[in-house]
Formats: C-alpha cells, structure tokens, sequence
C-alpha cells in the first residue's frame, strides 16, 4: 500500500490487524519449534509450557476475529483493503490449527520412552524442519507481501507429503520389529501426520497469501508428493 | 452478457472554456444496471446528462464526440429531444413531484406523449406505473392527495413511477437515494433489481455499498475522464487501475 487512507484510523486499524496476524504467525512459530524440539529431545519437562503457548495463539485468534469484524462493521472494506481483512481471518483460522496440532505433538511426547533410537527420528527431525521452515517462509512472505515467495512455499509442500511417506515408513519398521513398540510408535505415527497436516495449513495460508496479493486463487491443483494410506 | 444498448463514442463535453468530459467511450448494456462513481465534479452526472440530452437546456454546454442508443445517433440535430427523453427517462437526487396528485403526477407524461387517450386507459397506466414502482399499495386509496404529502422514499418511487408511465427504454439515475433514509433506500435498491428486468439503468452514487448492491457494471470517473469501467465484483475486489483502487478504498477522494 503506497498511499495511505484519508482516514487515519482506518490505516492505523488496517494495520493493527496485520501486526497482530504477524505476531500471532511469530508465536506459532515458535510453538511448533518448541514441540518439534520438545518430540526430538523427548523433553518431557517443556510439554505444559508448550500446551500454555498454545492459550496465547486462542486469544490472538479471537482478538483478530475481534478487529476483522469491527472493520468489516466500521469500514466496509474494498479492493485490496477486503481481500487483506478476508486473508487476515482465514490465515489466522490456519495458524490457529497450526497451534492445535504443535499442542496435540507435545502432549505425544509423555508415553515416549526416553531412549528412542536416533535412526527413528532422524526422518521425524528432517520433516519437522522442512514444516518450519515453511511457516517461517510463508510468514516472510505475508509480512513482505511476496508472490513468488508463498507460491514457492504452496509447490515445496510436495517435499513435506515425500519426507511424511519417508518418516511413516521408518516408524512402521520400527513397529514391526517389535510389537512392544506398539504403544509410543502409534503416538509418533500421529506426530508425523500431525506435522503434515500443519504443512497443509501452510499451503493454505501461502494461497490465500497469493490472493491477498494479485486478487486471483492460484490456478491448477498443488503439486502432491507420496500419499500416505489412511 | 446483455447486447449494448447505449455506445459513448469519443464524448467530449464543454461547459465555456472548461472541458468537463474527455473521450469518454463507454458501452452500456441492455437490461443492466450500471453504476458510475467517482468524485465530485468527476463527470459522471454530466455524462448521464447526454444520454437524454439534458445538457441541451445549458446554453454553454457544447457536446462532441457519439452517444448512440440501438445504433442509432443521438446527438443529431434532427432528433427529436422530446421523443427521446420519452425513452430516456431520468430520477435526480431529490425527488421532485409536480405540486399536483399522485395521481395527475403520473399522468401527466403518458398525456403529453399521447398516450392513454381515455380515462381508463390512463387509470390502468397509473396503476401499472404506481405497481412497477412499488408505490400501488401504500397510496391506491388516497390517489388525489398531493404527490408532495408522500414522504421522501414514496416521492422518489413516485418519481420512478412517473419516469415508467411513458414506458422507456432508460432510466438515469442521478445519486436517487442519496435524500433518503436506509429504509427507503432499500426499497429503492430492491425496486431498481427489478426494473433492470425491463429497463436498462445507469445510476450514479457516491454509496459504493449501493454500487456493489445494485449494479452488474461500473465505470469510475477521475477529472472528466473514464478511468476504468469493468464488471461490479472485479472493480470493487480486484480493480485493475491504482487511481480505481485508491478512491473505492478511501485513499483519495
């Protein structure tokens, strides 16, 4: 936005509302780190901190919700100022799941025992880092209103579906081996497609990015990696 | 898409020295409405004005350049303005009843274009009239009361209904709610989706709510000039000029 509102409010608002999506994108961030780290370390002692993070990202949401309608209400947005109040709801509504699922891997880490094999979480490890760099990458985009950047992020999450086939197959071996790995193998397996399943929210939050931006959905289907069987 | 009722060519519009339009080529769609917005003093009342000659009665007001309504050439000299305005009728801002009956109001236009010879063909005009504009029910008892006794919403659609008694193609609208209150305007915007079924529409409004609400076209006008017209949704979503961008969002105007 190079001109700014002859309404003054209206562009502090506007702007409030994209710092706030801003810092709520920074503290999921941060949450997901912490509970990748937390799964990897087995680090039974970070579990509640993370759980309590994820109270915080709640009440961004609802404090955007919030902002989004007294806008709406208030302004009766058009153009770019409506597809930047529509983006800011659903990609709070996708970092909020985001949050949920980094809560759901942290509580995962409590049955696990503390001497987990390295060769079962290398693959884990690999994903987790691939998923966080792709919020840290779909944010930077947000935050410098990037296309190229947020569709570079929705294409690679073909690498996410490949290194979740990757990881799955891992635990499953592992499981095979030896069915008294039953118990914590299923809760990795879900950890693992928890982290998938964030590398959606990320795609959807690079789309809705995109038409922040040029006021377009992308067009074609996403380019998808191995799929794994329900 | 509706064929192209009305073809702005190359219009250019002069009150004295001052160029008040500058090549303005807009197409107009049969049984559409198009709204036309913009700043004040942009031009997009003094274009409508063309459209059923009004800027004639401006003794300075000089137009050049192509109106055509079904092809056919409307600034001809030969033209007959009173047939014309017959199929162009036109709404301003305030609603301005004759000081006469709802009645008299109504029939006074099919009269003077001759038509409802009798006194039943010119009930039956009145009634339709009144029923298109959504105004028969609330005055159908009280028909010889003063047109100017209505409150403002009812004298704008007496106003509409006055401009449909002669059965134009065209309705102009100039701002026709911008006296009214939310209510009444709704009535009107609810009366203006169906008489697009029938008419073409061009409204101008300062509302862009209303632009989106009631259009299915819009043209943004800027010192004189036609900036950018395209489909409603795509200008108030997705314009394609930055000048389009920055006056709907507020950021000039």
């Amino acid at each position: 936005m190079s001109n700014e509102h002859t309404v003054k409010s209206y562009e502090e608002e506007l702007r409030y509302l994209i710092d706030s999506v801003i810092k709520m994108g920074s503290l999921t961030e941060s949450q997901l780190v912490d509970s990748m780290d937390a799964v990897i370390k087995v680090d039974k002692d970070s579990i509640d901190k993370i759980i309590k993070s994820d109270d915080e990202i709640n009440k961004f949401r609802s404090k955007i919700d919030t902002q989004i309608m007294t806008l709406l209400v208030k302004r009766a947005p058009m153009a770019i100022d409506l597809r930047e109040t529509i983006s800011s709801l659903k990609i709070s509504q996708d970092l909020e799941r985001i949050g949920d699922l980094s809560k759901s891997n942290a509580k995962k880490v409590k049955p696990l025992p503390l001497d987990l094999p390295e060769e079962l979480l290398g693959n884990l490890k690999r994903l987790g880092e691939l998923v966080i760099k792709q919020l840290n990458d779909v944010l930077d985009s947000y935050v410098n209103k990037n296309y190229d950047k947020a569709k570079e992020v929705w294409e690679k999450d073909e690498q996410v579906d490949d290194l979740t086939y990757i990881a799955m197959e891992s635990v499953i071996d592992f499981l095979s081996k030896d069915k008294k790995n039953l118990d914590f193998s299923t809760h990795l397996i879900f950890a693992t497609k928890n982290l998938e399943r964030a590398g959606d929210h990320i795609t959807n939050i690079a789309e809705s990015i995109c038409y922040l931006i040029k006021g377009e959905y992308l067009k074609g289907s996403r380019p998808k990696g191995k799929v794994i069987q329900q | 898409m509706n064929n192209v009722k009305i073809k702005s060519k190359n219009l250019n519009v002069y009150y004295g020295e001052k160029q008040a339009l500058f090549d303005v080529n807009l197409d107009l769609n049969e049984k559409e409405v198009t709204a036309l917005i913009g700043p004040s003093g942009c031009g997009k009342s003094t274009f409508i004005r063309c459209i059923n000659r009004m800027n004639d009665v401006i003794d300075i007001c000089k137009v050049s350049g192509n109106i055509e309504i079904d092809g056919v050439e409307i600034n001809d000299k030969n033209l007959d303005v009173v047939s014309l305005r017959e199929r162009v009728g036109m709404v301003f801002q305030k609603p301005n009843p004759f000081p006469k009956s709802i009645y008299d109001n109504i029939s006074y236009g099919p009269k003077i274009h001759g038509k409802g010879e009798t006194k039943s063909e010119l009930d039956e005009i009145v009634e339709n009239s009144l029923k298109k504009a959504a105004l028969w029910e609330e005055v159908k008892d009280r028909l010889d009361e003063p047109g100017t006794g209505l409150s403002g919403g009812q004298q704008q659609r007496l106003c509409i209904a006055r401009a449909i008694s002669v059965n134009p193609e065209v309705i102009l609208m100039d701002e026709p709610c911008s006296a009214l209150d939310p209510i009444a305007t709704a009535k009107i915007e609810e009366l203006i989706d169906e008489l697009k079924k029938t008419y073409t529409i061009v409204i101008v409004t300062h509302s862009m709510a209303q632009a989106v609400r009631v259009s299915q076209k819009t043209g943004f006008f800027h010192l004189g000039k036609l900036i950018e017209v395209g489909k409603t949704e795509k200008i108030f979503k997705n314009p394609d000029n930055k000048m389009t961008q920055d006056y709907i969002t507020g950021r000039f105007g």
